[in-house]
């Protein structure tokens, strides 16, 4: 098949952010912008929908989803929300609706998750499983490999849950730094990659020092609207590059 | 006891002489803390010391200028003060205050949210002013629930202390509720009609998990607020600020109380520093000055003469142009210092310094709640980025549309500028750890030169 050039696209790329008035811890929020500068930058014409506590939204008409984390408070009614539109969800991850997920709201995809000490149910959209793991968070800088891009991809955890993933899911990446440990304090992994759904513990925001994630997203995204290859035109990504390679040095 | 506490001052005493005129370091921390460990009562074997009684300012942001404010009010009302005034404010802090002090008529200490549940219990302080609460360092401190439950505990085990906070900030008001001790609330009586930025905390309310619903609001989740399920809303101010007015020539305005009567205006106030935050941390400060008995005139005399060149707010000249330093060390602050550059349409640089040690927090993931977006905006201004983590910030300014240039300090700003006219003005941001270095190098720039002869 003949890759198209995206020259002049004419449907608007929809990006929904889920909760942006509950799920907003660390800069999450940054993964949405990122994803429309990149766009922008390239004359995709690009649509973000706030998605408020309260509000609405028909999957079937977005190309992105995008889920972050919060505090305990916040993530119960965010998930409660969710739990109203899980089958829709489920659909559109399944028919290869492009989702980012992080942190929390990775842990809320699975089958439980931890609010405070205390397991509930989750999404149960992905075969995985957030549990109570001893008494330490697991903080700090890390580093994973992925197959999704080239780079390595830098980040930041912050969770105390400790998720472990269904037999044959994938991991989105590998442990490769010294510091950090991804999904749990055993398996070396972080995150899940399916169909093309990615969920990652990794903060920074994730898109912000690893712009090949971002595109790989995009390309993923677009490619499924107009069913036939694409390749986005190359950006300058030598900022972006500078920033990833110093947490590479530093952890 | 006593023999505990006079051992503790001897050897803090010597290690006080040692760092000062040894090392030639202020001693602002280390003399407490080896006291402490001699004597962990130390504080309040101390707190006799203080003939009035003390005061503690708390709060994620603005406590070591409302600590020193409030001090330079209370000698101005001609009160001897004991203050940590560098903003060592661990018990260690608190400690070397104490023992570096002579006897004095009032403590005035700022105490780090987390450490007031160590020194609040130990002074039994007459009040402590809670300013605000915002997200900062996430890494360090948790979640902003632990925080509350552990500041709710320090004064449950200093129950004389009347807590005076900010009714405008639910996550205040959900401690004053929730503590045994008596409270005055302050706040801003008035809608400041201020554009609102995109991520704030406490949006839900943590009575009843529904979503806060506002008459107005003024900045971060401060406001009058109330939910529309539960009832939690914003107290009756005892202390308000009306008639606002906030400006880049600085600031006016006037205190309302309802304390024993009917409303009545008791202070008018003003500043050459701007910005909505300061009048919270100067309603604060007034409010605190006047329970301890300090008179209007006093209060404005200290405002005036106020100048801590500590970094916050704190101007220069360097080559004639003129130059504003302070420090922000969280999205709030770094959000509120965006409000104070984009006042003025005039050319101006701007460098933003972070660093991510451990007074920091090593996560830097919060400048992305940062609105950089509202500098792009601005018709001419220079970019540069600085401290530890100058990449990322390089990046968060690029997605914000402005193209930056990476810094390895303030000089290197001065030399990237110095070909623009004189009346390009320069704003330095920097955070926690990166302040002090930016603080030096300008310090040393503006000094007058040394004659060889």
């Amino acid at each position: 098949m003949q890759a198209t050039q995206l020259t002049q696209p004419t449907q608007t790329l929809k990006i929904a952010y889920l909760f942006p008035d509950l799920l907003n811890l660390y800069g999450d929020g940054g993964n949405v912008t990122c994803l429309r500068k990149r766009c922008e930058w390239r004359a995709i014409p690009v649509e973000v929908v706030m998605v408020r506590h309260g509000e609405h939204i028909d999957f079937s008409q977005v190309d992105i989803v995008f889920l972050g984390g919060g505090p305990d408070r916040e993530q119960r009614l965010a998930a409660e929300e969710l739990l109203r539109m899980k089958e829709d969800l489920r659909a559109y991850v399944e028919d290869d609706g492009v989702l980012l997920a992080i942190c929390g709201g990775y842990q809320l995809l699975g089958t439980e998750w931890l609010l405070g000490s205390e397991s509930v149910e989750g999404l149960g959209i992905i075969d995985m499983a957030t549990r109570p793991g001893g008494a330490d968070r697991l903080i700090d800088n890390i580093v994973v490999e992925t197959t999704v891009c080239k780079s390595p991809v830098v980040g930041y955890e912050n969770h105390a849950g400790r998720t472990v993933l269904g037999a044959g899911m994938l991991p989105f990446g590998k442990v490769v730094s010294k510091t950090g440990h991804g999904n749990n304090d055993e398996s070396g992994c972080d995150g899940v990659l399916y169909r093309n759904l990615i969920g990652s513990y990794l903060h920074g925001p994730l898109l912000g020092k690893n712009p090949e994630v971002a595109d790989y997203l995009l390309k993923c995204a677009l490619e499924k609207r107009q069913g036939s290859p694409v390749t986005l035109a190359a950006l300058d990504d030598s900022v972006e590059a500078a920033a990833n390679a110093f947490v590479c040095e530093h952890c | 006891m006593g023999v505990r506490k006079v051992c503790a001052e001897g050897i803090s005493a010597a290690s006080t002489w040692v760092l000062k005129n040894v090392f030639h370091r202020p001693a602002a921390n280390f003399p407490g803390k080896i006291a402490l460990y001699v004597d962990p009562r130390i504080i309040a074997d101390l707190a006799p010391k203080l003939r009035k009684g003390s005061l503690v300012v708390c709060g994620t942001n603005g406590k070591t200028t409302t600590c020193n404010l409030l001090a330079d009010a209370l000698e101005t009302a001609g009160e001897a003060v004991i203050c940590n005034r560098t903003g060592a404010n661990l018990d260690s802090g608190v400690a070397s205050a104490l023992l570096h002090g002579t006897a004095a008529d009032w403590g005035v200490f700022e105490s780090d949210e987390l450490w007031l549940a160590k020194i609040l219990p130990q002074l039994r302080s007459r009040y402590l002013v809670l300013l605000n609460l915002f997200r900062d360092q996430l890494d360090r401190c948790g979640e902003i629930d632990r925080i509350q439950e552990s500041i709710i505990g320090a004064l449950a085990a200093s129950p004389e202390t009347v807590l005076v906070y900010n009714a405008d900030d639910p996550l205040c008001a959900a401690i004053a509720l929730k503590a045994p001790n008596k409270t005055i609330a302050f706040g801003i009586g008035e809608d400041l009609h201020l554009e609102q930025n995109t991520v704030a905390d406490a949006q839900m309310c943590q009575m009843c998990a529904s979503m806060l619903g506002y008459t107005y609001r003024q900045y971060g989740q401060l406001g009058d607020f109330a939910c529309p399920t539960c009832g939690f809303k914003r107290a009756q101010l005892d202390f308000a600020a009306r008639d606002v007015r906030v400006g880049k020539e600085g600031l006016a305005f006037a205190v309302e109380t309802t304390i024993a009567e009917k409303p009545h205006k008791v202070a008018a106030i003003q500043s050459r520093y701007s910005g909505a935050y300061m009048v919270y941390n100067l309603l604060a400060t007034f409010t605190a000055a006047h329970l301890a008995g300090c008179s209007c005139e006093n209060f404005q005399k200290a405002v005036d003469a106020y100048d801590p060149q500590n970094g916050r707010l704190q101007d220069f000249v360097v080559a004639g142009r003129s130059v504003l330093l302070n420090l922000a060390k969280n999205p709030t602050g770094f959000n509120q210092n965006m409000k104070l550059i984009i006042q003025d349409d005039a050319p101006c640089a701007v460098a933003f310094f972070v660093n991510d040690k451990e007074g920091d927090g090593h996560d830097v993931s919060w400048l992305w709640d940062v609105d950089f977006e509202e500098l792009a905006a601005q018709p001419d201004v220079m970019v540069f980025a600085g401290g530890l983590r100058k990449n990322d910030v390089q990046v968060r300014l690029k997605y914000a549309g402005i193209t930056s240039v990476l810094v390895e300090g303030a000089a290197d700003v001065f030399a990237h500028i110095s070909e623009t006219p004189s009346a390009r003005s320069v704003y330095l941001i920097a955070n926690y750890t990166a302040l002090p270095p930016v603080h030096a190098e300008l310090t040393q720039m503006t000094a007058p030169a040394v004659k060889e002869d």
